[in-house]
Formats: C-alpha cells, sequence, structure tokens
C-alpha cells in the first residue's frame, strides 16, 4: 500500500493503514524527535503522543496537502511543547549537559568492533553528533530535516512554519556554526 | 568584480551549495568556479564532506516493543472515534426520525380518531395537549431506543 491510499484509508479509521504508515514513519519520526529532545526516553514519549495525536486528528487532514509535512508539524509541535515544560527558558540555548561519550550515536553504535575504517568512520560520526548536539535547538532542527530526513526546503518551511527565505538562512548559519565546532574541537580530524 | 571578491562570494554559498538550497543558476556558476580554482574546490571538498557526513548519520530505530504498544494505542484511539462518529450519526438519525413520526403521524393521529373532517377541524385548544402527548409517546420511544442501542454496544465492546 502507498503512502497516499494509506493515508485516504486511515481517514476512514483503517488499522492496517495506520500500521503501514507507522511502519513506514517510525524511524524519522523517532529521530527527529530524538534529534529535537536529545533523550531517547522523552523521545519514545514523544513517538507515541505523535501517532496518537496522528489517530486523533486524521480526518482533518487535506489529502491533496504534503502528509509528510502534516506528520513532522505534529511531531514538532509535541516536541516544543514538551521542551518548553522541561526548559522553559532555554529552547535556542546550546546545551553540553552530559558526558560526551553518552550520545545517541555511541548508544546506536555499540556491538562488534568492525574494520579499522569502519571504527574510524563511527568515531567521525560521533564526533559530528557531538557537534550537532550542542548546536542551537533551531539549527539541530533544520540540519536534521534537510540532511537526516532529506526534506525539500518548501516542506521543511511548512513544518518550521518560517518563509523560505528564513530556511535558508537558518541552514546556513546552521552549517557554518557546526563546522566551527568540528574544527574547533576536532583540528586534525580528516574528514572522508 | 576582482578575483578575490569572487571567491569570497563563492564561498560564502558553498554551505548552501552542499545543502541543496541554491537556485539551478547559481549551482552552475558554482560547479564552473570551482572547476578552475583549487582553493575553492577544496573549501568545497570540507563543507561536503559535512554534509556527506549528516547524510550518513545512524538512523536510530524506536523498539519493536514501543512501535507495538503505540500501534496498539492509535488503533484504539481509531475505534473509539469511529464509534463516537456512528453514535453521533445514529443520535441524528433517531431526531429526524422523531420529528418525521411526530410531524407525518399527527394527520394520521387525528384521521384515526376523528374521521376525514377532523383533518379540517381545527379546535387547538384539545388540539394541543393531543400534540404534546404524541409527541412525548414518540420522543420517549426514540430516546428508549438511543438508550436500548448504547447499552447493546456497551455489552458488545465488553464482550469483544
Amino acid at each position: 500500500m502507498g503512502i497516499d491510499a494509506a493515508v485516504v484509508q486511515l481517514r476512514r479509521g483503517d488499522p492496517d493503514a495506520l500500521a503501514t504508515l507507522m511502519a513506514r514513519y517510525q524511524n524519522r519520526i523517532y529521530r527527529y524527535l530524538l534529534r529535537l529532545v536529545r533523550q531517547p526516553a522523552d523521545a519514545e514519549d514523544l513517538f507515541q503522543q505523535t501517532w496518537l495525536r496522528v489517530a486523533e486528528r486524521i480526518r482533518t487532514f487535506d489529502t491533496s496537502r504534503n502528509f509528510d509535512a502534516w506528520l513532522f508539524t505534529i511531531a514538532r509541535n509535541l516536541a516544543f511543547d514538551h521542551l518548553r515544560r522541561r526548559r522553559p527558558s532555554s529552547l535556542d540555548q546550546p546545551v553540553s549537559d552530559g558526558s560526551p561519550d553518552d550520545t545517541v550515536v555511541s548508544r546506536l553504535m555499540s556491538g562488534d568492533p568492525g574494520p579499522f575504517d569502519l571504527l574510524l568512520a563511527r568515531e567521525r560520526a560521533r564526533h559530528l553528533d557531538v557537534a550537532l548536539e550542542k548546536l542551537p535547538l533551531s539549527y539541530r532542527e533544520v540540519l536534521s530535516l534537510r540532511f537526516e530526513e532529506e526534506m525539500k526546503l518548501e516542506e521543511i518551511a511548512i513544518v518550521l512554519a518560517a518563509p523560505l527565505s528564513t530556511v535558508k538562512s537558518r541552514l546556513s548559519r546552521s552549517l557554518v556554526q557546526l563546522r566551527e565546532m568540528l574544527e574547533q574541537e576536532n583540528p586534525d580530524e580528516v574528514w572522508p | 568584480m576582482t578575483r578575490s571578491g569572487e571567491h569570497a562570494e563563492i564561498r560564502d554559498q558553498l554551505a548552501l551549495y552542499v545543502a541543496g538550497a541554491l537556485e539551478a543558476d547559481t549551482e552552475a556558476s558554482i560547479a564552473q568556479h570551482v572547476a578552475t580554482c583549487p582553493s575553492c574546490a577544496a573549501e568545497l571538498e570540507r563543507w561536503q564532506m559535512i554534509g556527506s557526513g549528516l547524510r550518513r548519520l545512524p538512523t536510530p530505530q524506536p523498539s519493536p516493543a514501543l512501535f507495538e504498544r503505540t500501534r496498539a494505542m492509535a488503533a484504539a484511539q481509531l475505534a473509539a472515534h469511529a464509534e463516537q462518529r456512528q453514535n453521533r450519526i445514529v443520535l441524528v438519525l433517531l431526531i429526524i426520525f422523531s420529528w418525521a413520526v411526530t410531524i407525518a403521524g399527527w394527520p394520521v393521529f387525528r384521521f384515526a380518531t376523528g374521521g376525514l373532517l377532523s383533518l379540517l377541524d381545527i379546535r387547538f385548544r384539545e388540539a394541543w395537549i393531543q400534540f404534546a402527548i404524541f409527541s412525548a409517546i414518540t420522543w420517549l420511544a426514540g430516546g428508549s431506543a438511543a438508550v436500548l442501542l448504547s447499552v447493546r454496544r456497551q455489552h458488545e465492546r465488553r464482550l469483544a
């Protein structure tokens, strides 16, 4: 079942369509939420809330519009509400809490040691992830939507509820800051 | 524009270039420039490394238990909403039915109790009492049907 067909079926209350969409989007939504809130437990809670909200509001969704943008907007709104409740004054502040070694990537990459190049790639990815974690929320978000979720700029503008020009400028500033951070913290790093 | 000014302008746009956020003609002019400029090409390579690094970050996955729990909860919510909608439809239909019976049944009632001429006999003093009784009976019947329906559904849900 394709995305569009599943959305139509879900609007009719079909639980199989819900399972199809969840299977299709589960990794992307979870990754995006984790990128925003950084704590796996919070991301899991928000993951649940997102799909419950989808089930609640799917009948209000206009099928002529972009489902990805609608879905990510729901996840984003829930995540921002959560962050406001948790840290009302620090939504856009860089955060460096916790050990640098305890990152999402390190949790994901636990397992058998691989070949040397794989380890090197993991190390670079870890550095990148650590730098990404330290970026302000709005920068983390736009980088995640563009590079991880591979959303079009127009879709990102819908999710952020911001003009295209804002998306571009935020994307540019976030990349510049990310690079500065990487070069500052890992001056000898050679990226593949 | 001087050559150094051109370099600066190109380099300012390289971040957006690797993000695929530039217009096609701007991209083309940057590609043309870096093809003949080793220093800008090296700078572009650094940006591309960051871009590809971001694209290759591992994808965290929710646990199967979280997926299944969420799916079950969302499916239950879908079913609850569907039932609410159905109940609303049934209620609206019952109201329409009650009004239809009330309006259409009144002439029949008059005809049955007083014959054909009674339809033309407008004696409101007696008529409104009869009408009120008749309406109350029909509305009570509709209400009872709604309650019975609701009880039956709750029973069915408990059995499911």
